[in-house]
């Protein structure tokens, strides 16, 4: 689905309200994953290796060394096999960590809207006109103290992330309500969008105490 | 937990690379250097012998495998343990609504404190449960626990939350003067 297929009447509720979801926060499901799987690996080498010098699988192989002269025969055998066959290992290494690293430090991508204007034509919205415009209605909705938007996601299904910091006193369903109505109604009529996926996160303003001394 | 894992992280990425470039520069050296008898950057030499000369029961070998099988677990721990702890709210329009636990704290405490008779109170709050423990300016009555739960009830009954938390009240009597 592309942005412009989001102007289509049709997409379907449960779609949306997936893509809304996962609009809700960077996902860190790649770093948990990654870093059960490297546990998991770490956790199964630890308990055999434990296994193996109480001598579960045999005292005789307890007994063996570290570095087993049957395995260093076997390299000294196929001396260019071994060096092929290491130097992949460490390429791989070197491959899975970098990319690990990169994408758990890469900035969370703001695509722009692009909308089919008709043949031959194209319009895009950048990320930040659609945020600033959302931000600033949303913030002047009663209840709500200040507002945030961004767009997140891929450049062919962007999601609205919207913070909205509310009064203690707020009511938060009426704001809601408001912020379907008019914030998101205006936004999806003036950029042609039948669905757009839009995530809200509710946080408090910061109360400030009054001074004890005026 | 969320914090710990996006540190963590990269810095196990960058761990896992270094290990990768010092393996593939120490295979390429002792293939180009084979008169060499010193590695180029890691004294691989001094650790094979090592190796050659300790069996897999001799002393550190068990204790290194159970630090490393700990670190194992804590990896594995730290990585379930990151999930967002959301609450979810409804909403109109297919909008995803969440918010943090201590807001919902935070909006809760604010309500009890504004109750009479009560001098202050603590709140933890999840989307599971929340647990108030409130000040009694004078004795701690059941009238007054009621009148606790029923706020937080009203509070619940105000928002959208898209599942109901279980409310627990203890209350405790404040010593001193009002």
């Amino acid at each position: 689905m592309t942005a412009a297929d989001l102007s289509k009447p049709g997409v379907e509720p449960t779609a949306l309200r997936r893509r809304s979801r996962s609009a809700v926060a960077r996902s860190a499901g790649g770093d948990r994953s990654t870093t059960v799987v490297l546990g998991l690996v770490l956790l199964a080498a630890g308990v055999l290796v434990a296994l193996l010098s109480y001598g579960v699988f045999g005292t005789a192989r307890a007994g063996r060394p570290l570095l087993d002269p049957m395995i260093v025969d076997a390299v000294r055998a196929q001396p260019l096999l071994a060096r092929v066959i290491a130097i992949a290992a460490g390429v791989v290494l070197v491959l899975l960590g970098l990319t690990w690293a990169a994408r758990s430090v890469r900035p969370e991508r703001r695509p722009d809207l692009a909308l089919d204007g008709g043949p031959d034509t194209m319009i895009v919205i950048s990320s930040a006109a659609v945020a600033d415009a959302v931000a600033g209605q949303a913030g002047e909705l009663p209840g709500v103290g200040r507002a945030r938007a961004r767009l997140v996601g891929p450049d062919t299904a962007p999601a609205l992330r919207i913070t909205l910091w509310l009064a203690d006193d707020a009511d938060v369903r009426e704001v809601l309500r408001r912020l379907d109505d008019q914030v998101l109604a205006t936004a999806r009529s003036s950029l042609g969008l039948a669905a757009l996926p839009v995530a809200v996160r509710l946080e408090l303003e910061r109360t400030h105490p009054h001074p004890r001394v005026a | 937990m969320r914090v710990l894992l996006r540190i963590l992280a990269p810095l196990l990425g960058l761990a896992l690379a270094a290990a990768g470039v010092l393996f593939v520069i120490e295979v390429v050296a002792a293939w180009v250097r084979p008169d060499a008898t010193a590695g180029l950057l890691v004294p691989w030499p001094d650790w094979r012998a090592t190796l050659e000369n300790l069996t897999w029961a001799d002393a550190p070998v068990p204790g290194i495998a159970i630090g490393v099988a700990a670190v194992g677990v804590a990896l594995v721990l730290l990585g379930l343990a990151a999930r967002r702890s959301d609450i979810h709210l409804d909403a109109p329009g297919g909008i995803a609504v969440t918010t943090a636990p201590r807001v919902l704290a935070r909006l809760v405490g604010t309500r009890i404190r504004a109750t009479d008779d009560v001098a202050g109170a603590a709140v933890t709050a999840s989307a599971r449960k929340v647990s108030v423990t409130a000040q009694a300016w004078g004795d701690a009555t059941p009238e007054l626990r009621g009148t606790v739960r029923s706020r937080v009830d009203e509070l619940l009954d105000e928002l959208p939350l898209r599942r109901r938390p279980r409310v627990g009240v203890s209350l405790q009597e404040r010593e001193g003067p009002r």
